[in-house]
């Protein structure tokens, strides 16, 4: 489960095909608006379920994780075959390389684009709605979003730091968790402090990824939150040379101090989260991470994991972020598309959604606007014993900061913590 | 003599575990369930990996399109191989080191930069997010290979052998398949394993030109190199693993079937 990672912060890719897409495309031309697209944003929701009828849509979501592809191939694509006769495509891509061909196309003023709908958040947002790259405010038609989804709470009307303005639509949101291995790890440690300790008595048995990894990254940013009582003032800062001034010195010091008792001594990091599951898998390091509270469950359940594992939250805050679904401006089913993102924000949609067995993650719908039966429902989901108490989850919840503390944290911390420590 | 044969042996044992153990590792580690250091062997097996890939409702799409995109991909690089290549080694002519260049150039530029430009002209000519776009794709680090392979096999053949059975009044055609073809044969193999390793790993250009149109197995497979299941990722190497083999046998049994003459082991 690290959709998060692909859809979350990777835009070094990007940026470096920037230039070559300038150099090939000075003669590229911009297209009208297509009208009739516009009028579906006026048009009532029976228009856009009838026009969806009988049509396919082409969805473009980032495809490693078997649970998340089981849950759309059997779960959502034959529910809305059956009740709205839409035909649902799965298409593994990753979602930098969907922004950046949608950026080509526009280059070249290509009205009659390949994807439909598109699973996205945090960096490749920002570049698409910065680009133009976004359909339009689509959020506040879809009935669905309007009974159940609150547009307006700051944790989904800011996708880290970006203002999502209705132009895509939350699908779900995933927090940072620790897991561990309860054979070993008796006491585990519930604050960033508790951690240090426990890493200098079990020397070896923890490590993180490095920073370039999405998830290492959040793991470095989130001690930020132990660091300072003010949140408020953690969301106010968009600027890395600011944050460095801010919480330079506590955080690097930190982390200079754990390196000596990782694994390996620090000289070496996974260099991503895969490699760290690895470690963990092999109980050669007793923690392992995750920025989905949900992402062992199958993974024990499968036996890569070890039985015993369990999960941990900071309790001075563990950072969550939601992700979103949208439409490209030049998607060929814009109707179909709404249609089929109105299904996956159904209360039954979003309630097989949590079900272990199939994705187990979390939903987005506000638990208060769902039917008595359909809470029941929620409550009867055993999302497993690697799952905190959704009281816990929302405890310890701390919004995700702006998308500038991760190139902060990428830039500084082989400087500050891999070359210092050595 | 006898003991050149036992260390022969040795050598060939030494070199088959270099090769054999990971492959037989890769196999047990896709039907593992349990597996711990410091077990030697899974402590329990499961089909998870295998059931998985299986399930995945693309997988017989994205296998077809593999195949009759590198099937595709293998032809186009031999026919415009083969003319080049034989004038490149037996002609010469003005401007033919710029040719030269030229050809090879897909090999020093990355591939993905020329993509990129690419993209706007197939787009332009409606040939982006299409087979026949993917296709071209291909060609671009592929055919600089497969020139350079032919053209080695053409230097070593001479042409003093075709131009002898001309003089005794064959047809070109028959040149072709009785004197040029036969003897070309390592290359025109080596050629086509390689055009089919480097097309089937295509991912960036891939997604990029076939716009999610055209999925491939490279694309299915690819994402789950970042997943946490180790045997959903050991089953689909082996799967992705097989591909080039089953090509390299139905290569071989086309060529046995269509050439007049059985060329005995090369």
């Amino acid at each position: 489960m690290m959709n998060e990672k692909r859809n979350g912060i990777n835009k070094g890719a990007f940026l470096v095909y920037l230039p070559a897409i300038f150099l090939f495309s000075a003669c590229a031309q911009e297209q009208d608006e297509d009208e009739s697209a516009d009028d579906l944003l006026e048009a009532g929701w029976e228009e856009v379920v009838a026009e969806a009828e009988g049509t396919d849509v082409r969805f473009h979501m980032w495809g490693g994780d078997e649970g998340t592809n089981t849950y759309i191939d059997e779960w959502v694509a034959p529910r809305l075959a059956e009740e709205y006769d839409i035909y649902l495509e799965r298409v593994p891509l990753d979602t930098e390389e969907v922004v950046q061909r949608l950026y080509t196309e526009k280059q070249a003023g290509e009205g009659a684009g390949s994807t439909d709908v598109f699973w996205l958040n945090g960096e490749n947002f920002r570049l698409a709605k910065e680009e133009e790259l976004l359909w339009g405010a689509f959020a506040e038609r879809l009935p669905n979003v309007e009974e159940y989804v609150d547009m307006e709470d700051p944790d989904v009307a800011y996708d880290f730091g970006t203002a999502v303005e209705g132009l895509q639509v939350p699908w779900g949101n995933v927090q940072f968790t620790l897991f561990y291995n309860d054979e070993h790890v008796t006491d585990p440690p519930a604050t960033y402090e508790e951690l240090l300790a426990w890493a200098k008595e079990n020397p070896g048995r923890f490590t993180y990824p490095e920073p370039q990894d999405f998830t290492g990254n959040a793991f470095v940013r989130q001690l930020i939150y132990e660091l300072t009582p003010d949140t408020e003032e953690v969301l106010t800062i968009n600027d890395p040379n600011e944050a460095e001034e801010r919480y330079g010195e506590e955080v690097w010091s930190y982390f200079q101090e754990l390196s000596p008792h990782l694994w390996r001594e620090g000289e070496t990091y996974p260099s991503s989260l895969a490699e760290l599951d690895q470690l963990f898998a092999n109980e050669e390091v007793w923690m392992t991470m995750g920025y989905n509270e949900g992402r062992a469950e199958h993974l024990v359940q499968n036996e890569t994991f070890p039985q015993a594992t369990e999960s941990q939250l900071f309790e001075q805050g563990s950072i969550g972020n939601t992700h979103y679904l949208s439409i490209p401006y030049n998607a060929q089913n814009k109707a179909g598309a709404m249609a089929a993102i109105n299904f996956m924000l159904s209360p039954e949609a979003q309630i097989a959604k949590l079900d272990p067995a199939m994705w187990g993650e979390s939903m987005v719908l506000e638990p208060a606007s769902l039917s008595a039966e359909e809470q029941e429902e929620v409550e009867a989901i055993e999302r497993g014993d690697t799952v905190p108490d959704e009281k816990e989850l929302n405890e310890t919840f701390e919004p995700e900061m702006d998308a500038s503390f991760v190139d902060w944290v990428e830039q500084h911390w082989i400087d500050e913590v891999v070359r210092e420590s050595s | 003599m006898k003991q050149e044969a036992a260390q022969h042996k040795l050598l060939l044992l030494a070199l088959s575990s270099c090769f054999v153990i990971p492959v037989l590792l890769l196999f047990l580690q896709s039907i593992a369930g349990e597996w711990r250091f410091p077990h030697l062997l899974p402590s329990s097996f499961s089909y998870y990996g295998w059931e998985s890939i299986f399930q995945d409702a693309s997988l017989v799409s994205a296998l077809w399109t593999t195949w009759s995109l590198t099937l595709t991909v293998i032809l186009l690089n031999l026919l415009l191989a083969f003319p080049a290549a034989k004038q490149l080694a037996f002609s010469s002519f003005r401007g033919k080191e710029m040719i030269e260049t030229v050809l090879f150039l897909p090999i020093f530029i990355p591939a993905l930069a020329l993509a990129m430009g690419l993209h706007l002209t197939l787009l332009r000519i409606g040939l982006a997010s299409t087979f026949w776009g993917v296709v071209l794709i291909h060609m671009l680090p592929t055919l600089p290979y497969t020139i350079r392979i032919v053209r080695a096999g053409f230097e070593r053949l001479g042409s003093q052998q075709e131009s002898q059975a001309q003089t005794l009044g064959a047809s070109q055609v028959h040149v072709f398949f009785h004197i040029t073809l036969p003897q070309l044969l390592p290359s025109v193999r080596a050629a086509i394993f390689l055009v089919t390793v480097i097309s089937l790993s295509q991912y960036a250009l891939t997604t990029m030109i076939g716009g999610g149109e055209v999925v491939t197995l490279a694309l299915l497979y690819f994402p789950f190199a970042e997943s946490a299941s180790t045997q959903v990722m050991a089953a689909f190497s082996i799967l992705f693993a097989l591909l080039p083999l089953t090509f390299l046998f139905l290569i071989e049994g086309l060529i046995r079937l269509c050439l007049p003459y059985r060329v005995s082991k090369i």
